[in-house]
Formats: structure tokens, sequence, C-alpha cells
């Protein structure tokens, strides 16, 4: 019911409503601050050893400094070009493979073990044969890229498919339609939920697999940086390449949930 | 009177892993052009089973189901209304299933829709409509297709009991007007004496029919008929019945 005029409990209850989420931003904000602040006070008092564990104004400093020798944007892309290229082939391989496992009741129950066995997999343990199959270039991180987000991929959209409801089903059926029908109709529409859920986790998948790839061999990227500045002990570098990562993965997210809101608004 | 779909000797075998179950055991009986028939029985007696059946979802193990030429629609206990269509949308469903999907057949199920109250609502999303509503908008989609015989299975069962009541009402009323004929299937005794002209009475599994009842009732609405004295004792007889 609304009503016209709102009353002094509903005024009180609103403005409560709208101060708690107030309250809830500036907790977010001000433990960033706080969590900086102290950080970069401990590294200019040398109450921490800033050599091991950087400071905010170093990473300040740090990108900087790859911006203007030009190669920040040449990292970020590489590894924002094999990241999304990976997803991307993960996401529309994975749904098309979840498609005929739902298609095909045999084919589901022959491939299942096979399934199984690959999610347990730790991909990483394939890094050296992928060296050996893909060399040394992009096309070796897309792939390990690939491989982490696949399994995720078929597995997550063939549960959204197998759990089209049945009395749904059963309408269907009943109007005598095709499988066809039944899938475009009601199967790929009722999933799509999953579809989102299922992009938000490979997001993340495609970030642990770029990363992961490029830790395994690579010339370029952010993985790289943070490789090649362990290795020459440039903290300052690693704990940069980790701010940018965490913005790009952050970005990434948003526009997903962007997506889901855009496509998901009359549920 | 035309026979539109009739049961000869109808058995129906399930098998699963831990055996074979018997859900019907020559089961006869027929249903009549215009007729409102209503068969109950006992919970899990199989009687999904036997609208499957009658609208050739399934095949039956031994026997025939006879229903030459003519056309069913099936309305089953919730709405099943699609929430990512609109109720339009979810009405030309059938119409999109059965490549039937002209402007003239839309502008019919529209029509239907209109007339039966549901005219403001074209452009809502299910989730925004009342349970009756919802139903009635279900009804209107298996009326879509125009379909010769209406396969009711427990229509009512999901809704709360007042709203229950109207639907009801509201059910008998556009099924009639629409001139279709109904095979209802129902657990529920009240529900069957109110709305049917036959009444076919199912026994424990396997299946069988036990009893048939023809009703002749002066009025003919639902909620009229509850008022009757009739009522109370078709209530008993059919009660006894179904606990034999």
């Amino acid at each position: 019911m609304k009503h016209e005029t709102v009353s002094k409990e509903h005024l009180r209850y609103l403005r409560r409503v709208r101060a708690t989420s107030v309250g809830v931003n500036v907790a977010r904000i001000a433990i960033l601050f706080l969590f900086l602040t102290l950080w970069e006070l401990s590294a200019q008092n040398a109450w921490i050893n800033p050599f091991i564990t950087s400071s905010p104004s170093r990473i300040y400093k740090t990108i900087v400094a790859l911006y203007k020798n030009g190669s920040l944007f040449h990292h970020v892309g590489t590894t924002l070009w094999e990241t999304l290229a990976g997803f991307a082939i993960a996401v529309l391989l994975g749904y098309s493979i979840a498609l005929i496992l739902w298609w095909s009741d045999i084919a589901r129950r022959i491939t299942e073990p096979y399934f199984v066995v690959l999610n347990a997999l730790p991909k990483i343990a394939l890094g050296p044969l992928i060296i050996i199959w893909f060399g040394t270039g992009n096309e070796a991180i897309v792939f390990m890229t690939i491989l982490i987000g696949l399994i995720v991929a078929i597995l997550n959209m063939l549960n959204g498919f197998m759990a089209t409801d049945k009395n749904k089903l059963l309408l269907l059926q009943s109007m005598g339609a095709s499988k066809l029908q039944i899938l475009t109709k009601l199967v790929i529409p009722s999933s799509l939920p999953n579809f989102i859920s299922m992009l938000k986790i490979n997001v993340g998948m495609a970030w642990i697999g770029s990363i992961m790839g490029e830790y395994i061999v690579s010339k370029a990227g952010i993985g790289y940086l943070i490789v090649y500045g362990g290795q020459v002990f440039k903290l300052d570098l690693v704990m940069s390449a980790v701010v940018i990562l965490c913005v790009l993965a952050a970005a990434m997210y948003a526009i997903v949930a962007l997506v889901e809101r855009l496509v998901i608004k009359n549920k | 009177m035309k026979e539109v779909l009739r049961f000869d000797n109808v058995s129906m075998h399930y098998h699963s892993k831990q055996g074979e179950t018997l859900a019907l055991e020559n089961v006869n009986f027929s249903v009549c052009e215009g007729e409102f028939v209503a068969i109950i029985g006992p919970s899990g007696c199989g009687k999904t089973t036997l609208l499957s059946l009658a609208a050739g979802l399934l095949s039956p193990t031994r026997g025939k189901v006879i229903s030459d030429g003519y056309s069913f629609g099936y309305m089953l206990q919730k709405d099943e209304l699609f929430p990512w269509r609109t109720i339009e949308k979810n009405i030309f469903l059938p119409l999109e299933i059965k490549r039937a999907n002209t402007a003239e057949n839309r502008a019919r199920a529209v029509a239907l829709a209109e007339k039966y109250g549901l005219k403001q609502f074209l452009k809502n999303y299910p989730s925004s409509l009342s349970g009756g509503m919802r139903q009635r908008a279900a009804l209107i989609r298996t009326l879509a297709v125009d379909p010769d015989v209406l396969l009711l299975d427990e229509p009512f069962s999901a809704l709360d009991y007042q709203t229950r009541l109207s639907v009801c009402d509201d059910v008998y009323k556009i099924i009639r007007s629409e001139k279709k004929t109904a095979l209802l299937i129902t657990h529920d005794i009240s529900e069957a004496i109110s709305l049917a002209d036959k009444i076919f009475v199912l026994s424990h599994r396997p299946a069988k029919i036990v009893a048939e009842h023809t009703l002749n009732f002066p009025e003919t609405e639902p909620l009229k008929r509850r008022e009757n004295k009739e009522f109370s004792r078709w209530f008993e007889l059919l009660w006894k019945e179904l606990n034999k």
C-alpha cells in the first residue's frame, strides 16, 4: 500500500535505512584510508622495512614510472587480452558443450567421470605440457586460461540446464513442443541466472588462468611483472602489479554485474 | 453425443530398477463432446498418468486410448507461467510451439484474454498478478490454440481456499461459455461435485474405475451447487467409495 502522506514512523524508518547505508559506505572508505595511512606511516618511520613491504607512495611512483616509460599499457594490454580471449572462449565453448550434454543423456552419462576428474585436476600441473605444445607466446597463456575456466563453465551451465522446472517441461511437451523448442523457449531463458553466475565465476577463473599462465611462461603482462619483480627483489613492482590487478579484476566484475542488472530486470 | 476420448481396457506399467509398478489396470471410460467429466481418486493412484495418457504424452502398456482428431489442452496444478514473459507473451506460447503464431490467432487469443478480464495485465509480468489471475491467464493460454478438450490436472490445488472457490467458478464459466469439453482430475471430492456432469471414481494402485455417477444438479454454477442439499449426499457417497 502506498500512502500519499508519509507517517512519522515511516520517515524515521527511511532515515534509519539511509543512515545505515551511508554508514556502511563511510566505513568501507575509512578502512581503506586507515590501512593506506598506517602502511605509509609505518614505511616512512621505518617501523617496517619498505624494501620488503613497499608503501603506497612507492607504489604510486612505480606505476607513474611504468606509465612514463610506456610499458604500463603494454603489460596491462597483454594480460587483459589474454584474460578476455581466454574468458570468451571458455564461456562460449563451455556453454556449447553443456548444451550438447543437455541434449544427449547418453553423452552426459558417458563423459561424466571425465569431467569430474578434469574438474578436480589442478590445471597448473599441465604447465610444462602447455609450453611444449603451444610455445612461449600468448597462445600458451590463453590456453591455460581456457583450461581453467572451461570445466567450471560446462558444469555450471549443465547444472542450470538440468534444473529446468519439470512441470514447465511437461507443459511444453503437452503442447507438442520439439526438443529444440523446449531448448529455446524454456531451457535457455530459464537458465539465464545460471549463465550470469557462471560469468561471475569465470571472470575470477580467467584472471587466475592468465596470471598463472604468465607465471609459467611470459615476456610481458602483469603476471610477468610480478614474477620479474620477485626475482630481482623489486617488491615495489610486485605490489604495483597486484594493485593494478585488483583494479582490473574489480572493473571486469563490475561490468558483469552491470550486464546482470540489464538482463535480469523482470524477476 | 459424440465421443471425444475413450479409454479401452487401458493398463499402464512403469519400469524402474526397483521393479515394475502397475499404475492403471483395465481402465475403461469415455468422455463425450461438451461434457465436464471428473475423475477422482486417492493421492498417488496414477491420476496424472491417466491425463498423460489422454494427452498422448505416454502410450499405454495394454489397451487403447482413442481420441481421433481431437486436440487437447493441458492445464497443470500450478500456472507455470514463464516469469520472463509478459502475460501476453505467455498466452502466445502455445501458438509459437504449434507454429500457428499468426496475427489472426494472436488477435483471437488477445480477444479471449480481454473478454475474461486480463486486458489490463497483458503487458505485465506474471509476478505482479495474484494467484487467481495467474491461473486464469494459464487457462487462457490453454485456450489460445482452441483445443477441443481441456485436461485439468488438479488446477486449483495450489491456490488458497478463498481463491480456489472463486477461480473454480471462473474457470467453470469460461469453459462452459467457450463450449469446451473438459476432463478434470482431482482428489478433492467437493471440487468434483461442484464442477462435473459425470464422475468416475478410481481405486488405489493399481487404479481401476470402481464407480461411475451422473450428476444432475439444477444449478450449474459451482458455488450454487455447494449450497444444494444434494451436495452433501454426493459427498458422503463418494467419500465412502474413495475409502473402500
